[in-house]
């Protein structure tokens, strides 16, 4: 097998790397689309997680979505409000740097993410309070908190910083 | 009835952290020259050139167009495709419909990523839905992490078993020359002692970044036969996708989702008469980049019962000389070159039919192996292969 594949040689001096640095700024303008829109509409207006029912199966998909991927249906337009408060289900603390898909821009770090059972039985996907990693644990209470200033929602999952502890 | 297709020819570069000495182009190119000699052609034989590469990570877009000469893929068809973790094994699925449909007899199917040019991390999560990512966006990281917690608080798997799944891979690596990771571990005390990189991931527990290129060279049942006297015949594929960023995709105790795995399996050995895994494949390559998600992939992939997947690991099952050998390579925890990494879950399957792993062989005979692909919010893509049809 394979016998022409080069082995690794023994140390010789290392050849350099060209270092690039990009410092342009390029610009996407996404459009929200009618159903992932109206999720956007719905938290920068009303503070309120929306998701829509499908027709034949009854599952909630959040976000709204044009079709449902079990039953390859159209899924209308039977909105749903979801409930803020739910359950810690899985969790972890990440201390990578990572970017932030939206913007582009590095996130604060390091913080918490989990996937949260809604009181609905829906999951949701977003990050904690920042807090005592050695406090998380799966069951806890958790509750979203919006931005408050209307002029800085209208970044759809965003609007919402983070989910924190309550009482049980 | 489609045609037969065979794996005829197969090379890799050896895999490592860093490959200044090459561009990528020249390091590609010394796969392709590898699996033409392992098959004995030359570059005029190949009809068809299929590539697979996460450009992302590199920042080198379209990096086939760049390439045409050093892969052989000037003035001949093919394409390149990109489908996350799965890529590699998208390009051998290709690669088999294409001589399967009888559109060409030879072609040679071509994967790589060279990490060192990249950040990948950061590359995964800017992957996401621009519009729905944020918050869901841990890049495979933290994924992984969940699904460790999730496993760990519902099979009893403690993390000595993890520990003991990476002893297993590195022992494996350090016996296959062209593995990344060789680090030569002892005891479950030593990986232990590795600092968490995502609780409840320590970074023995995760894959790491290679670059490095592998290369098939898949034949029609006709041509094969003239080509080599060890075909390794592709009996079937199976390709699932899963619906991005569900909760728990890689692992969910409520039971409530959909596996792309099980999917996956069903349809794959319902096809083949595989009643029992275990007693039906010899062995299995596996597409593992955590720890946990080896011991969880022995359960979707019915090498054992639910919560079961730590005991193969504590019963020693899995190891190289034990009765049903899974990752024999070192797999995807010693080795992750992201474009090439499905096709060398293949490659190390085949090696294994062909009785050609050298070091790395598996104690017992290999007739039958399966390997896996696994990518984005948790796609599946299965490969049986067999030494005789």
């Amino acid at each position: 097998m394979a016998k022409a594949s080069p082995k690794k040689k023994a140390k010789e001096k290392e050849p350099e790397y060209i270092h690039v640095k990009f410092d342009m700024p390029r610009r996407y303008n996404w459009s929200t689309g009618r159903h992932l829109g109206h999720f956007y509409a719905q938290a920068k207006e009303n503070k309120k997680i929306v998701g829509n029912r499908c027709p034949q199966c009854k599952e909630i998909w959040v976000p709204p979505t044009l079709v449902c991927p079990k039953c390859k249906v159209e899924m209308g337009w039977d909105l749903v409000e979801l409930p803020q408060t739910g359950t810690v289900y899985q969790y972890t603390y990440l201390v990578l740097p990572l970017w932030d898909p939206h913007y582009g821009e590095k996130w604060a770090n390091p913080y918490p993410s989990a996937t949260i059972l809604l009181d609905n039985g829906v999951f949701y996907r977003h990050r904690l309070e920042d807090t005592d990693k050695d406090k998380l644990k799966v069951g806890t209470r958790v509750q979203a908190v919006w931005k408050e200033d209307y002029e800085e929602r209208g970044e759809g999952p965003a609007d919402i910083l983070y989910f924190k502890e309550i009482g049980k | 009835m489609p045609n037969r297709v065979a794996i005829v020819g197969i090379g890799q570069t050896y895999h490592t952290t860093r490959r200044p000495d090459v561009n990528q182009p020249e390091m590609v190119a010394e796969a392709v020259r590898a699996a033409l000699a392992d098959a004995q052609l030359s570059i005029k034989d190949i009809e068809a050139v299929f590539s697979a590469n996460m450009e992302t990570f590199e920042g080198i877009f379209l990096p086939d167009h760049g390439m045409a000469a050093e892969i052989g893929a000037f003035n001949k068809p093919g394409f390149k495709v990109n489908t996350g973790g799965t890529t590699g094994g998208s390009a051998v699925v290709e690669g088999f419909y294409m001589v399967s449909s009888g559109l060409y007899d030879v072609a040679m199917v071509v994967g790589f990523e060279k990490q060192d040019c990249g950040d990948t991390t950061a590359a995964i999560s800017a992957a996401a839905t621009p519009m729905w990512g944020k918050g869901a966006a841990t890049g495979a990281i933290g994924e992984f992490a969940k699904q460790a917690l999730s496993y760990m608080e519902t099979s009893g798997a403690t993390e000595e078993h993890a520990a003991m799944v990476r002893l297993k891979a590195d022992r494996n690596a350090c016996r296959n020359p062209y593995a990344h990771l060789k680090l030569g571990l002892k005891s479950v005390d030593e990986v232990l002692q590795s600092p968490y990189l995502v609780w409840p991931l320590r970074i023995l527990d995760f894959c790491p970044q290679s670059c490095g290129a592998c290369v098939l060279i898949l034949a029609s049942e006709n041509k094969a036969k003239k080509i080599t006297k060890k075909p390794v015949w592709i009996a079937d594929v199976e390709v699932v996708h899963q619906e991005p960023f569900r909760a728990g995709v890689f692992g969910d105790p409520t039971g409530k989702e959909t596996y792309t795995q099980h999917v996956a399996c069903e349809r794959l050995y319902k096809r083949n008469g595989i009643t029992n895994p275990r007693r039906d494949i010899d062995t299995a390559e596996i597409y593992e980049p955590s720890n946990w998600e080896e011991m969880n992939l022995y359960e979707h992939f019915h090498f054992c019962e639910k919560g079961e997947g730590w005991k193969l690991i504590e019963k020693g099952i899995t190891e190289i000389e034990g009765e049903f050998p899974v990752n024999c390579s070192g797999g995807v925890l010693a080795t992750n070159p992201i474009g090439a990494t499905p096709i060398i879950r293949v490659a190390e399957a085949a090696l294994q039919i062909r009785g050609d792993a050298g070091e790395h062989q598996a104690t017992r005979d290999i007739k039958t192996a399966l390997a896996s692909a696994l990518g984005g919010p948790n796609w599946t893509i299965l490969t049986l292969l067999k030494r005789s049809l």
